[in-house]
């Protein structure tokens, strides 16, 4: 069954947070999704680029107060 | 389509520049582009083995704002770059030669892929991209 797991990157600076999904999607199995909390301005747009890059799936993304939640579906 | 390789030659010791490297070495390595980094002058004296952060790196304005801030250092993007991508690193044959230097000794551990001479890197870099900074 597919998981979700929640990173928690508010307060790094970039490309931290985009580096910290790609560690926690590498050890992850296909399907299972990674919710990532950024509070750097570039993650909204930068993640979802390279999810299109290397073929990975957003499912979410959304604004809260000072953060963006991003949730990537690992998809090979 | 394959993607071309990129390549970045890195001269410059000074933090931001430093900082940038490894941000584009990095990110594009995640991104299933092959890197590869040839560190030359001053920039290699950064990478010296066993420096703290405060002595590796020198800079100015937003030197002094990577210090201070929750900023990736630089040699463990660089790091993470080729744990999670393609990416070599090469170390200057010359500056290893005037600085009495090798990679496995004097140089940040398992960072550097070997010695590299000029001429070899500006070859290999004719099937790619080139990049200074």
């Amino acid at each position: 069954m597919a998981e979700r797991q929640k990173i928690d990157a508010r307060g790094a600076f970039c490309p931290g947070p985009l580096m910290e999904l790609i560690a926690a999607l590498k050890l992850a199995a296909v399907g299972d999704e990674v919710d990532l909390w950024s509070s750097d301005k570039g993650s909204a747009s930068d993640i979802p680029a390279w999810c299109a890059k290397v073929g990975h799936a957003v499912v979410e993304s959304s604004e809260h107060d000072g953060y963006w939640s991003v949730v990537v579906r690992k998809a090979k | 389509m394959s993607v071309k390789p990129l390549y970045i030659m890195l001269c410059s010791g000074e933090h931001e520049k430093v900082q940038l490297a490894a941000m584009i070495a990095s990110v594009a390595a995640v991104s299933d582009r092959p890197v590869e980094v040839f560190v030359t002058m001053n920039a290699l004296l950064p990478f010296e083995r066993g420096l703290s952060a405060e002595q590796r790196y020198q800079g100015g304005h937003f030197h002094e704002l990577f210090m201070t801030k929750n900023v990736p250092d630089a040699i463990e993007l660089f790091s993470q770059g080729k744990m999670l991508g393609e990416m070599k690193m090469w170390a200057c044959s010359l500056v290893l030669d005037l600085k009495h230097w090798d990679c496995d000794t004097h140089l940040a551990e398992d960072l550097f892929d070997g010695p590299m001479g000029l001429a070899k890197f500006l070859a290999d870099a004719e099937s790619g991209e080139l990049i200074s900074i």
